[in-house]
């Protein structure tokens, strides 16, 4: 790179001014000329332009590239599904759907006697139920019954074990306390007199 | 004003946030539009190549990682554009018509008097430069990026950049004053 190149780019850098680079430039008359021209496009840039900017549609591809789809607040299809599937129930169910003196009337199809025989269905079939839960609630309470009878008569044996087990210990204890005092007793009234008997008799031997 | 930095807007922008978008595009709206009208000298081939950054820009706004500044990734994808409708116009019909960019409706009477006579020459004998050199010019010029922020976008090296650069600059040297030497004539 020459020394003018060099100076040329420390300008265009904004590094050296405008006339320092002319005064260093001077004697090479190549860039002389290049600098002087870079200057009048300089100028050019910094020059206001006054073409108008046209507007471009950039929105619908940012909303496409970018934007997720709002959630719908629309109710009206939603009501007209839930209306379809009603219109489709009551076509299938026996439900009838009347105009009647200037009213709408929404019965059963096939009258009374249908009626009475749904009716009567409904009630075997609640008695039935009743009975079957009757049924259950006896057989539970016989088998609740049955095992409280077991448990009290564990308890009760169970109770007179240890009673009796009780009573055994308290007699043997008390024969231990009575053989102690026995025991006592000779030692206190007994033993003196059995020692002096025995003293005596040995006396009389060796006498003879 | 608070000015929102390029980044914050992308970030937004990639959450669906409208506003951070249309800010984005307004922001860049201007320079890439003169950028083709002097590239391309024609108003619908820069309306066009707006249009088509833009959507480049929508599809990939997530694809940028912010390793150089997003005017220079962002002028990237408008060079490579604006080269490709260059190269296809060039295959088909060679580009003649002379387009009139400025508005008759300008601000100031001075400024149309001192600047659009000088203005006008520079853009046609910039037109005259072959696109790669009008390519650099526009870029170290108009857009003042650096030999190597150019260098990055066209993925060309530093050297070759400023050798496009200074052959753009001779070749003009050579034209404008050829244009004068005709004007003094002409009187």
């Amino acid at each position: 790179m020459s020394n003018s190149q060099q100076i040329f780019e420390a300008w265009l850098a904004g590094k050296i001014t405008a006339s320092e680079c002319e005064e260093q430039l001077e004697p090479n008359s190549e860039w002389h000329d290049r600098f002087q021209t870079a200057q009048l496009l300089q100028r050019q840039a910094k020059a206001p332009f006054f073409a108008p900017v046209p507007e471009v549609d950039t929105m619908s591809i940012f909303a496409q590239q970018w934007q997720r789809p709002a959630k719908s607040s629309n109710w009206w299809p939603k009501l007209s599904v839930a209306f379809s599937v009603l219109a489709l129930v009551v076509s299938l169910s026996p439900l009838e759907l009347q105009m009647q003196d200037s009213g709408l009337t929404l019965s059963w199809r096939g009258g009374q006697q249908m009626q009475q025989q749904q009716l009567e269905t409904l009630l075997a079939s609640y008695r039935k139920e009743q009975q079957d839960y009757i049924q259950t609630q006896l057989q539970s309470t016989q088998q609740q019954q049955a095992s409280q009878l077991i448990l009290l008569k564990d308890y009760l044996t169970e109770q007179q074990t240890k009673e009796r087990r009780t009573d055994m210990l308290e007699l043997v204890e008390y024969l231990n306390q009575q053989r102690q005092s026995d025991w006592h007793y000779w030692q206190e009234n007994y033993q003196p007199s059995q020692a002096r008997l025995d003293l005596g008799s040995s006396q009389n031997t060796q006498n003879r | 004003m608070f000015k929102r930095s390029d980044e914050s807007l992308i970030e937004k922008a990639i959450g669906g946030d409208a506003k951070a978008w249309q800010q984005l595009v307004s922001r860049y709206q201007a320079p890439l539009y003169y950028f083709g009208l002097r590239l391309l000298g024609s108003p619908d081939d820069a309306r066009d190549l707006l249009q088509d950054v833009f959507i480049v820009l929508c599809r990939n706004l997530a694809q940028y990682r912010g390793d150089s500044s997003f005017k220079s990734w962002l002028f990237g994808i408008a060079n490579y554009r604006a080269m490709d409708m260059l190269r296809k116009r060039k295959n088909t019909t060679e580009f003649t018509e002379e387009h009139d960019f400025y508005d008759d409706e300008a601000p100031s009477f001075e400024q149309q008097l001192y600047g659009q006579h000088t203005q006008k020459l520079v853009q046609h004998q910039l037109r005259s430069l072959p696109p790669e050199q009008r390519l650099v010019v526009e870029l170290r010029f108009y857009q003042q990026f650096t030999f190597d922020e150019i260098a990055d976008q066209l993925a060309l090296s530093s050297n070759t950049i400023k050798s496009r650069f200074y052959a753009a600059l001779d070749k003009l040297r050579t034209q404008l004053e050829l244009a004068d030497v005709e004007q003094s004539a002409n009187f």
